[in-house]
Formats: C-alpha cells, structure tokens, sequence
C-alpha cells in the first residue's frame, strides 16, 4: 500500500505537464464551477471591499491550490486508468499466447495423426486391391502357363481329334482346379481360336458354380482344328468378327457343385456372353496381358478382368486366350468394415472417375438401355461421395488424378467439414484413385469442443482476473487518491483557517473603528446621566434608578473597553500602564461592588487582605482591578451559597505566613504554598533588593461547584468554560479567564487552579508589582489596641465575621461574636448586666452562654472602662415583620453603654435607615465589611469618645480635629477610587492625574481660601482633597449630607463618611471649625453643570485656551462650552495659525497681552503676568495645511530651551489606544475625544493648567 | 394656554427628533449651553454648521464630478462634514458620513454618489427638522412664553 504512494505520486506532477491540452481541459472545465462562485462572491458585500481585498488575493491562492489538488486528483485518475489498461493488455495476451499455442500444437499433431491414420485407412483397401489385382494377376499367369503347358502336349497333329477332345478334358481340370482354389474368382474363361469357350462361372448372390461351353458339335475338330490352324496360321485373321460369328452358336450352361465341380444339373443352353463376358483375342490385341473394368449383368459390382494371350509352343501364335474375372466387391466390402470403424466415406475410381468401389451400398453402375455401365464418382448416389467427387473436381480440376496425393483439411460438404484425402494408385494399365473422405469433427471433433471449451475458459478466466486486478488497482490506489483528499482538505482547511485569521483581522479593525461609535454615544449617556444626577428635582427613588443607570454605563464602557483590551492582549499590543495606586482601596471597591450581586446570590463575600500588604504599588491599577474583576464575576456566577474570599498576603514578608489571620480551613493548603514558595524565594528576593519589587499572592476561594482537576489547565483557554453546560446556565463566553491569565502573565506573575478541601474552586496567583520606595511605609494607624475597645460581631456572614474577629484579635482588640439574634441579645445582657440597670422582657429568652463565650464575657468584664462597639448586622433584624422595631427598641437601651454600627444592606428599606437615623444610630456603613471600613468605625468611635471627652475638658482642640480630619481624608480617598475603578475611562485620566492631583488641589485651595478667612491650616489638607475629588467626581450636589445618605445605595462610600460627619457635626455643633467644615465642603463640590454658585460654574475661571479647531461648529461648540465655565478662549482654524499666534505670544508677549487685556477685562494685568499667554492649547488632530501632530512638534521645538511647556490636548474622533500613543509621542499632554465630554474636558483641563501654574 | 401647546408640542417635537435619531443627545447639550448669556448661540451654531455643510457639500460634489476624483480630498470633507454634524448632533447625517467615509476608503464612484445622495438627503432632513425647530421656539417666544429645557 505505502509502496504504490511515492509511485502515483511521482507520477501525478509528469502527466499533467506534457498532458497540455486535453487534461488542461478537463481542469479548466472543472476549475469553471469555481468561478461562477467567484464571480458571486465578488461584488457582493461592497461595504466591505477594503477589508476584503487582500483576502482575495488568498482566494486566489486558494483557487491555484483547489486547481492544483484538482489536477492531482485527475493525474491519479489516469495514473489508475492506465494501470489498468496495461493489466487488460497484459492479461489479454497472455490468454492469446496460451490460446494460440495449446491450440496450434495440438491441431499440428492431430493433424499429422489424422493424416496418417487417413493414409492408413487408404492404404487398407489399395493394399487389398491389389491383392485381387495380384492373385487375379497369379491366376491369369497360372492358367496362361498351363494351358500354355497342355496346349504344348497335345499340340499334336497326328492326334487331332482325340487330343481336341482331351486337351478340352485337361483344360477343364486345370481351370477348374484353379477356379476352386480361388474363391475370390468370379470367372475364369478359356477362349480358344476355334470359337471354343470353356468357362467357370461363380455366381457370389446365389452362391451357384456354373461351367460354361460352347456345342461342341458345331465344331468339328477339324473343321475347328482347321479353323484354328488357320486362325492360327493365319494370325491376322483372328478377328472379332470370328468372336461374334460364333454369337450363332450355342452356349451351355451346367450348373456344379461348388466344391467338388461334379455336375449336378442339365446343362441348358444359353445365348453367348449372356451370363459373363469371355475374354477374347480382341482383349489382347498386342499379344500382352490386358487389365479392364468390366461389369456384368448380374453382378451389381464391377469386375476386373485380366486377360493373357496363350501363345502356341512356337510362340508364333495365340492359341487361346485365358480371361480372369475377380469381383471387386470385396474390396467394397472391407471399406464398409474400416468405414464401420472410423466412419466417413471411401471410395475408389479409375482414372477416369468411374467408381470402382466405395464404402457405402451406393450402386456403382448405372443401368442404361445399353445394359448396366460404371457410374461416374460425380453421378454417385451417395451423396458425400458426389460432393467430395465434385469438390475436388472443383478444386483441382478433372486432371486432379495425375497429382499424385492430395490432402484437404477443411472441405466443406454441405453443412459439414471434411477431410479429404486421394491417392494416386499406380497400377499398370489401370491406374487407380482413392479418396476418403472424413468428417472433420469425427477426427477434430472433440478436440474442437475442447478448444472451445479452453478457450472459453481462458477468457472467463482472463475477464476474471482483469476485473480483480481492476479493483486490486482501485483499492491500492485508493490509498492514493485519499492522500489527495487529505490534501484538498488540508488546503480547505488551511483556507478556512486564513480566513479565520482574515476575519479575526476584520474584528480587530471593526473593534477598532466601532470603538469610536461606541464610545461616543456611551459617554453622551454618562454625561446625560450625570447632569440627571445633578438635577435637583429627581426623587430619591430616580435618583438611585439614575445612579443605577449611571453604573451600569460606565459597566458597558468599561466592557466595550476590555474588548478592545482583548484584541489588544491578542495581537500583543497592550502595555501596562506604571502608576502608583491604592491596591487596598481597589480591592474594597470591588468587593464592595461585588458584594451588591453576591447578596442577591446569597453568598458572602470576604475581602482578606493581610497587613502587610504595600498600600501604595505601582502597575496599572485598571488591569489588576480587571483581573480581580473576572476572578470575582467567575466565582460567583458559580456559585449559589456559601462564601466567596479574596485573600491577599505579601510574600517576601514572613507575616504573611501568620497563620491566626487565616481562616482555618486554610491550614491545611498552606504547606503547599510554602514550598512552592521556597522555590521562588531565591529569586524573588533578588527582585526585591533591586527595585522594590513585591511578590503579591492571592487566593481566589469559593465554595462553588468547582472545576473538574482535568479542566484546571484548560479553563485558562479562549473561549473555554469548564462544563459546555455552564454556557447554557451562566451564559458567558469563556474569555474572561483568558483575559485573566494574559493580565497576570504580563504582569509577571501566574495563575492556577489549585487543590481545595471541600467544595468550590481555588485560584491562585501571584503578581510582581513594584512599591514605590516612600509608599512603603504604613499609613499612620491608630494603635487601637490602647483604646480598649470591645468589638461585638453580630453578623451572619461566617467566613467574614471569622475573618474580621480574627484580625481585631490580632490588633489588639477584644471580639465577642454572635450570629443570630438572639445570641446578640444574650452577649448584651451578660456584658451589662452589671452596669444596666434597665431590663427589657420583650426579647427575653433564657441561652446560656457556652463556656468559651461566657469567660470572653467575664474577661471583658474585668477590662478597665471598655468602649463597645456593636456592630449589628441588619440581617439580624427581622424585616419581614414589624418586629424590626422592637428589636431597635431593645437596642435601644443599650444606646449609651455602646456604640452601634449598622451594618447595612444595598436593598435595606429606606423606612429602617430613617427609623435608625431618628434614634441616633448615625454609624451605618454597606455590606460587606472589610478592614477599612471597620478601621473607619473605630476612629470613628474613638474620635466620638474623644469628642465627648472634649466637651468636658473642652481643650485639645486641634489634635482631635487632626484626626477627625484624618478619616475624612481617607474616606474621601476611598471613594475616589472606586469610583475610578468603576469607571476606567476616568481612571485612566484619573491614575495619571492622582501626581498632579495634590498640586492641582494645592491651587484650588489657593482660591477656595478667599471665601474663608485665613485661620485654619489645619483644615487645608482636608479640603484640597475634598475639592479634587468632587471636581472630578460630581457626585454629591447635596448640601445635605443626610440627604446623600439617603439617596443611595450606591454611593456606598460615602455613606460612612456622611455619617461620621453628621454625628460629629450634631454632636459638635459648637465648633466653629466644624461648622466652617460643613458649609466648606459642599462649596468645594464644584458641579460643573448645576449653576447655582457662581464660583462652582467657573471651575476654569481664568484659564487663558487658545483652541485649535478647522469644523467651525466644533470650535463654536468647544469655546462656548469653554466660555460657560469661565475659560478665555481663543479659536484659531489650522494648526499654521495656532502657531502662529503662539509665536507671536512668544515674540512679543506684551503686545498680545494687551490685546488680552482688551478682550476679557474681567483680568487683571497682573493676572496675565502670573501666566503664560496661554495656559492650554486644545488641539484637533485634523486639521487642513498642518495638523495637529505637526503644529505640536513645531511649538514643542519651538518652546526647546525657554522652559515653557504649554500644555496641549488632542482632540480627535479616534477612540484607538494608537492615536493616544501617537498624541503622547508628539508631545501633547492629554487626549480628548470627539465628542467632548464635558466633564472629561474640564478635569483634563483642570489637572494641566494647575499643574503648569 | 396656547403658549403652553406649543410648549408641548416643541417638547414633543425635540423628543420624536432624539428619538428618530435624527440629532442625539450633543444637541440637547447644545441647548444647554445656550443660556441668558448667549441667546443666540444655538441659533448660531446651527447656522455656521448650515453654512459649512453647504459648503462642503459643494466642495464634495464638485470633486465627485470631475473626470479623476481625488478621493482623498473627498474623504476629507467629508471627514470635516463628519466632525461638525457630530459636533452638532446630526445623528443621521454623522452616520451617513461615516458610511460616505467607508465608500471613500474603498474609492467606490458608485458608493460615493449613493452616499452623497444620502447625506444630502439626511442634511436636507436635518436642517428642515432644526429649522421648524426654531420657528417653534420663535413662535412660543413670540407668543410670550418661555421655551421649555429638554428633560
């Protein structure tokens, strides 16, 4: 089989060379179907031409391969056809070889031994011919020489008449001695010249002897002996006259026995020559022996009959002439025997044609009025015979008997074939011809039959073996021609996977150019929604529907932008952004996110993060938060209940293998990770001495349904999910994982599946990201430990209640944990039974305190004024009914022993928000909770306490305020970055303004101060932050920090900090700082689109922009939104011109400057000298005469060496990545994106111009 | 009360154009930068994107008929065409022209004239829809009323 492959294959590229036309014909014919297809698929989607045309030159490609596999497919055709042929011709000669040579042979040899056995049957009856001939020829001479003897003895005259009569006597014995002897003999005659006839006569039919003579009366002895003297003297007298002048006389006829020769009858007298013919002198003309055919009238054979002259003693005369007549009828008579034998026919002819014998009872003679004459062989009335005589009459002419043999094999008599074979006897005086005759299939027959039979076998056989062959042939080349099938599916394949690249290609660029359209109409809606937010006039309940909406836009953004990350990942495009960034904050935001859907899924979400974990590294916060992101979204859409913890440590600091601060189903997986990571150590470490670099370890764990070991390797692939089913339950692509595992890798780090006591799945990774070298250090913490405080957990989630009870433990803090309600109500009760006085029946229900539980209790007891913190989770309450109510009641007596946070849910009815804020719990932070929030409860506490404190000792004024201010801060900071991890698109602006952000803040509060007098320093820090976070945010319009509170679930964040603020700010009323914060921070939340402060409208109040637009609608739009906000604009149309007019700001400052000074009088001159001519350019990317990228270079070259740096931002319609790297390259500060959003506009404005300033 | 039907009706009116997809929601910020300050702006905005799509409609017929069309120029202005209808929130005229774009890349004559007969189309389209607008704002005013804010 393998063997005939490079064969027909070696073969397949030869033919279709010299084969030019007729194979080239055939493939055109066939490689026409194609084209019509072609021809469709041409025209077709025109809209798509472009993407289409190198696409097409591959069609092309493919077509020459479908041509080509074509042509092989024929070549084996042929290849296969002609194998076959040549077996046909093979086998076809081999039969005729086989045919040819069985059947020559065999007739060549059948023909000699029909030849001889032909001669022989001939020869048979020729020999006994000439047997008769010869004794007939003995006899004659016999007689001859006796009567030549007696003739001797009586020739005596003196004797005469006795010796006559004597002589007659001896003659008749002699002859009748030698006609007995002779059986065969039909007749002996005596003639003697006197007329005297002596006779023997054999009649064979009646069997009857005869003896014949003439009346010897008539002749007297003398008268006769004269007569014969005469006769004799006289030897031409001896006439035939003399013969028939003795017709008169009268012959008798004496019948004898046969074997004695006594006579037993009368004689009786018949005519002469009646009965038989007597051999007279005529017959000797010559004087020499004569040979003839006779016939006789009563013998229906011919007869041969000799005659031999007597002569007398003095050999001078004939005295008598002596006659044998022998019936050739035995002749006859044997070939009917050989006949009987071999069949066929024999006969014999004299040279004349006349019959002599033949093998069949045909008549030889023919009876004419002139008495029965021989027949010729032609006239025979046997029919073979006839038709033999006439073929060889035909054949060879009537001299045909002169040849001497003549053989004819295919004689064809009638329907049949004959040999014919004839002799040539060549007796003297007659001469003789033989013929036999044979039927041809009597000899050949059977060999004939079998030579058919041969050879119809031979063909069957040959047919036979060519059809197996035949398919011998089409099963090996089979083989072959699958091969080519293979290929022409290799080639099919190898198009569909070009095409798949080429459509893959066709994604990237429609990803790229939808992006754009996509973009566009999202941040219309942002901004729609933003100003929605912004309106006064929403209820509350539109309110959090519009911040709803808000969030899921900036979702579908931020999904719209993760699939241009994809297909950036894919074609190796994405770069990591290297930005400090707050990787605690951003986990939080996203649990915090995330935990909205996992209450839905009733599952708890858990975020622990080890302590010491670096607050501040660097990497690109966007794609970290993507990564955890999809981790997040992965397990819970797995799972249906239980838990779902984000764990993070840091590696390269033993603390992280403290083992308290992890739960304790995680002991047990914990060896694993030490030797792996022992095996990183080594290396890691190096990193770590070199630029900081942070081994970061984390585990995603979720008790869900878990993936299959075998599938832990393949989930990481694209497009691929661990159960084909999950795409139907979960929905889902299965590029999330992907994405995942690509994010981690570039950040040099991995991620895997690992092993997991109990349900659910485990991911593990780990990513290197650096610290900055100063952002190591720990935010300054409050040592809570000193504080004494109790913590009482009522929370219902497990894991985080275990989780957080562990930790405070670990910082120094007394925990008391309850789960459900009335456990809650038992603590409370044993924890103030001493100091309370006051004991509510309603929730009265008998526990006993377990062991453990009751000596925390006691311990807690023993403690030195503790402070309680009660954090109650809002789940504990039955919301169902109206019993919720009662069970504040009961809290309620325990208001001033304790303080209480609430734990509060993203659907917690407002009615039980509003009920807790009327009886004071101002404490209420979202779900879940996590070591910030719970760090922000604490000092929010113990700032209380201190504040409590205050007023009785009413001094250490500032450094309270210190850290009140401290925890605003970080709220706000909190907030800040999850809403820029919600919304990547600002979190790009924003990570890479978070730099500049102080500044810009810095110059802020240079104009936030004038409405404030110049006192408090302290403050400052605050309210930079506060400012630059509202600005870019634009979240809160509301004075009301109450209200805000109760407008959102989703402003989750700002909840803790509103609270605190208002606890404080109805607690401390009668600080004047206090009072100067509140009204400061709303002032600071400069809402760009609300106009109800004049200084929150004109947040660009001042900026001097000279913008660079050719589409006068665009420049109109762009300056008046400008103007609004309080911005000097100055349009140019090219980028020629906007260089122009910065030259000449450059050149001749002053004078611009005057102009300037003319156009917006609301300047002061020496607020132009502070600044620049301009303090931004917008610039459009497109432009006529030169474009944006140009005028840029050109002013940047032209600002080299001064020390200016205007700042510049692009504006353009792309939306790519690329057109943002090529804005950067030419040296422009920021990017902007057609349409302009207007909030985007103003915070990229904001951060460029402070900076600068 | 007639003020106040007309009120609804340029209300009804603006909300069918938004919905339609005729202009999009950069118009309605358009309208809402146009304040006490500037009366006029809307007005003027509209009128320079008139006056320039006229323009450049010209420019890009005239280009389409000459005997060699420079595509690149007509790519241009229509890119320009593009930008301003964005800018002004012509919906349907900014994705005729992204489509006009398309035929350009391709340098398909044939596409380009469909494309020109649809942009024109959609440009005549837009500018009779503004324009009632503004009539309908004129009358309200007119009438003694003040025009009602989208939203």
């Amino acid at each position: 089989m393998n063997e005939t492959h490079p064969e027909c294959c070696e073969c397949t590229p030869l033919p279709s060379t010299p084969m030019d036309t007729p194979l080239r014909n055939v493939l055109d014919r066939i490689s026409g179907f194609a084209t019509p297809w072609r021809r469709q698929s041409g025209p077709a989607p025109r809209g798509r031409r472009i993407f289409h045309r190198d696409v097409e030159r591959q069609d092309h490609q493919f077509q020459y391969g479908t041509a080509h596999c074509l042509s092989s497919y024929y070549s084996v055709f042929v290849a296969r056809l002609a194998i076959m042929v040549m077996l046909a011709i093979l086998i076809g000669l081999l039969t005729i070889l086989t045919w040819h040579f069985t059947r020559i042979y065999t007739t060549k040899s059948l023909n000699s031994l029909a030849y001889g056995l032909r001669n022989e049957l001939l020869q048979r009856p020729i020999s006994r011919m000439w047997n008769i001939i010869n004794s007939t020829t003995e006899i004659t001479t016999a007689q001859l020489k006796l009567s030549e003897y007696v003739f001797r003895r009586y020739n005596k005259p003196a004797t005469q008449a006795e010796q006559v009569e004597q002589l007659y006597e001896v003659m008749r014995d002699i002859t009748w001695a030698l006609f007995a002897s002779r059986k065969a003999l039909n007749a002996i005659t005596i003639n003697y010249k006197n007329g005297f006839v002596q006779a023997f006569h054999r009649d064979h039919r009646s069997n009857n002897t005869f003896y014949i003579y003439s009346d010897l009366t008539n002749y007297s002895i003398s008268a006769g002996g004269s007569n014969e003297i005469n006769l004799l003297s006289s030897h031409q007298s001896w006439k035939d006259q003399s013969i028939h002048g003795n017709i008169s006389a009268i012959w008798y006829q004496e019948p004898l026995d046969p074997v004695t020769g006594e006579k037993i009858g009368k004689a009786k007298p018949i005519p002469p020559d009646d009965l038989i013919k007597i051999a007279g002198l005529s017959q000797v003309p010559d004087g020499v022996a004569s040979w003839h055919v006779a016939v006789s009238k009563y013998t229906d054979s011919p007869l041969l009959s000799a005659a031999l002259p007597v002569w007398d003693p003095s050999n001078e005369s004939i005295v008598a002439v002596v006659g044998v007549t022998t019936a050739l009828y035995s002749v006859g008579q044997l070939m009917k025997e050989l006949v009987e034998v071999h069949s066929g026919h024999i006969y014999l002819t004299s040279k004349e044609g006349y019959l002599l014998a033949t093998s069949t009872n045909a008549p030889l003679l023919t009876n004419t009025t002139k008495g029965p004459k021989l027949m010729m062989a032609v006239d025979s009335e046997e029919k073979v015979i006839k038709m033999g005589a006439r073929w060889l009459q035909g054949a060879y002419g009537n001299n045909f008997s002169q040849r001497h043999e003549i053989h004819a094999e295919n004689a064809r008599l009638g329907q049949e074939q004959y040999f014919i074979d004839s002799f040539f006897l060549k007796l003297k005086r007659l001469p003789l011809v033989g013929v036999i005759i044979i039927p041809r299939k009597n000899i050949m027959g059977k060999v004939d039959e079998r030579a058919f039979k041969t050879l119809v076998i031979l063909i069957s056989a040959s047919l036979c073996i060519l059809f197996i062959g035949c398919i011998c042939i089409f099963i090996l080349t089979n083989g072959v021609s699958k091969e080519m099938k293979l290929r022409a599916e290799l080639i099919s394949h190898l198009d569909a996977r070009r095409r798949a690249e080429a459509s893959s290609n066709y994604k990237s660029q429609f990803l790229a150019n939808m992006s754009h359209e996509l973009r566009t109409p999202m941040a219309a809606v942002i901004g729609l929604l933003d100003i929605l937010i912004s309106d006064d006039c929403l209820t509350n309940e539109q309110f959090s529907t519009v911040t709803q909406i808000r969030k899921c836009s900036t979702a579908l953004l931020r999904l719209l932008n993760n699939i241009l990350d994809l297909s950036k990942v894919e074609s190796g495009k994405l770069v990591l952004e290297e930005t400090e960034f707050d990787l605690g904050r951003e986990l939080e935001g996203l649990v915090d996110m995330f935990s909205v859907q996992c209450i839905n899924h009733n599952v708890e979400t858990v975020l622990d993060l080890s302590d010491n974990m670096p607050k501040i590294v660097r990497g690109d916060s966007a794609r970290v938060v993507q990564i955890f992101a999809n981790l997040i979204s992965n397990s819970l859409k797995f799972t249906t209940s239980g838990h779902i913890i984000i764990r993070g440590w840091c590696e390269n600091s033993n603390s992280s293998f403290d083992i308290g601060k992890f739960p304790l189903n995680q002991k047990k997986s914990r060896p694993a990770h030490k030797t792996k990571l022992k095996e990183q150590g080594s290396h890691t470490k190096k990193a770590c001495k070199q630029d900081n670099r942070m081994t970061l370890r984390f585990e995603v764990d979720d008790t869900g349904c878990g993936i299959d070991p075998s599938k832990w390797e393949s989930v990481f692939e694209s497009f691929e999910q661990a159960d084909p089913s999950t795409t139907r339950t979960h929905g889902g692509t299965g590029l999330g994982l992907c994405i995942v595992r690509t994010l981690v890798n570039k950040m040099g780090g991995e991620i895997k599946v690992a092993k997991k006591d109990g349900p659910g799945t485990l991911m593990q990774l780990y990513l290197l990201l650096t610290t900055p070298v100063d952002g190591t250090e720990q935010h300054c913490q409050v040592d809570f430990s000193k504080q004494n405080l109790v913590v009482l957990l009522a929370l219902r989630g497990r894991m985080g209640r275990l989780i957080m009870s562990q930790w405070l433990h670990k910082i120094g803090l007394f925990t008391v944990e309850a789960s459900e309600w009335n456990e809650l109500t038992q603590i409370l009760r044993e924890l103030f039974r001493i100091r309370s006085s006051v004991y509510n029946n309603g929730f009265d229900a008998q526990f006993s305190l377990s062991e453990p539980l009751s000596t925390k209790v006691m311990n807690i007891k023993d403690m030195r004024n503790p402070a309680f913190i009660i954090l109650v989770d809002i789940g504990l309450l039955d919301l169902s009914t109206d019993i919720w109510k009662e069970q504040l009641n009961f809290l309620d007596s325990y208001f001033g022993k304790a303080r209480f946070a609430w734990m509060l849910s993203h659907d917690t009815p407002n009615a039980i928000k509003m009920e807790l804020r009327r009886k004071g719990h101002m404490l209420m932070v979202n779900m879940p909770l996590y070591k910030e929030k719970m760090i922000h409860i604490l000092e929010a506490v113990i700032k209380e306490r201190n504040l409590e404190g205050q007023k009785k000792s009413s001094n250490t004024l500032r450094t309270t305020k210190e850290g009140d201010l401290h925890e605003y801060l970080e709220i706000d900071a909190t907030q800040f970055d999850v809403a820029s991890s919600d919304d990547s698109d600002i979190s790009e602006i924003g990570s890479s303004n978070s730099v500049s952000g102080s500044q810009t803040g810095e110059k802020r509060r240079e104009r936030l101060r004038k409405p404030g007098s110049s006192g408090y320093q302290a403050i400052n820090n605050c309210l930079v932050e506060l400012t630059r976070v509202y600005s870019e945010e634009n979240y809160s319009t509301e004075r009301d920090p109450c209200h805000v509170r109760l407008n959102s679930h989703d402003v989750q964040n700002e909840e803790p900090k509103c609270c605190t603020r208002a606890s404080l700010s109805s607690e401390a009323q009668s600080e004047s700082s206090e009072q100067h914060l509140v009204i400061s921070c709303p002032t600071a939340q400069g809402n760009i689109y609300s106009s109800k402060a004049a200084n929150e409208q004109k947040s660009l109040e001042g900026v001097r922009i000279l913008l660079a637009e050719d589409n006068p609608v665009l420049q109109r739009v762009a300056s008046i939104m400008l103007e609004k906000l309080g911005a000097t604009v100055f349009a140019v149309g090219d980028g020629l011109q906007a260089v122009d007019a910065l030259n000449c700001i450059l050149g001749a400052e002053d004078c611009i400057r005057e102009s300037i000074f003319e156009d917006r009088n609301t300047r002061t001159q020496t607020e132009i000298k502070d600044f620049p001519s301009y303090d931004l350019i917008l610039m459009d990317c497109q432009m006529p005469k030169m474009d944006g990228y140009e005028a840029t270079e050109i002013i940047r070259k032209s600002e080299a060496g001064t020390g200016l740096h205007i700042p510049i931002v692009a504006l353009t319609a792309h939306a790519m990545s690329s057109d943002e790297a090529k804005c950067l390259e030419v040296g422009m500060d920021a990017y902007l994106t057609k349409p302009i959003d207007y909030k985007l506009m103003v915070s990229t404005i904001l951060s460029l111009t402070k900076r600068t300033a | 009360m007639e003020v106040g039907q007309l009120q609804r009706r340029l209300v009804d009116y603006t909300k069918s154009l938004l919905t339609e997809g005729i202009l999009d929601d950069q118009f309605t910020q358009l309208q809402k930068l146009q304040d006490e300050g500037n009366p006029g702006f809307l007005v003027e905005v509209v009128s320079l994107f008139f006056e320039d799509s006229e323009k450049l409609l010209n420019d890009i017929t005239r280009a389409l008929d000459q005997q060699s069309v420079d595509f690149k120029m007509v790519d241009a202005h229509v890119h320009q065409l593009k930008g301003s209808s964005s800018s002004m929130g012509a919906q349907k005229l900014k994705n005729a022209c992204v489509t006009f774009r398309s035929f350009c890349d391709e340098q398909s004559m044939e596409g380009c004239l469909k494309s020109l007969q649809l942009v024109k189309q959609e440009y005549y389209d837009v500018k009779n829809k503004v324009e009632t607008l503004f009539k309908m704002e004129k009358q309200i005013v007119a009438a003694g009323g003040s025009v009602p804010k989208t939203e």
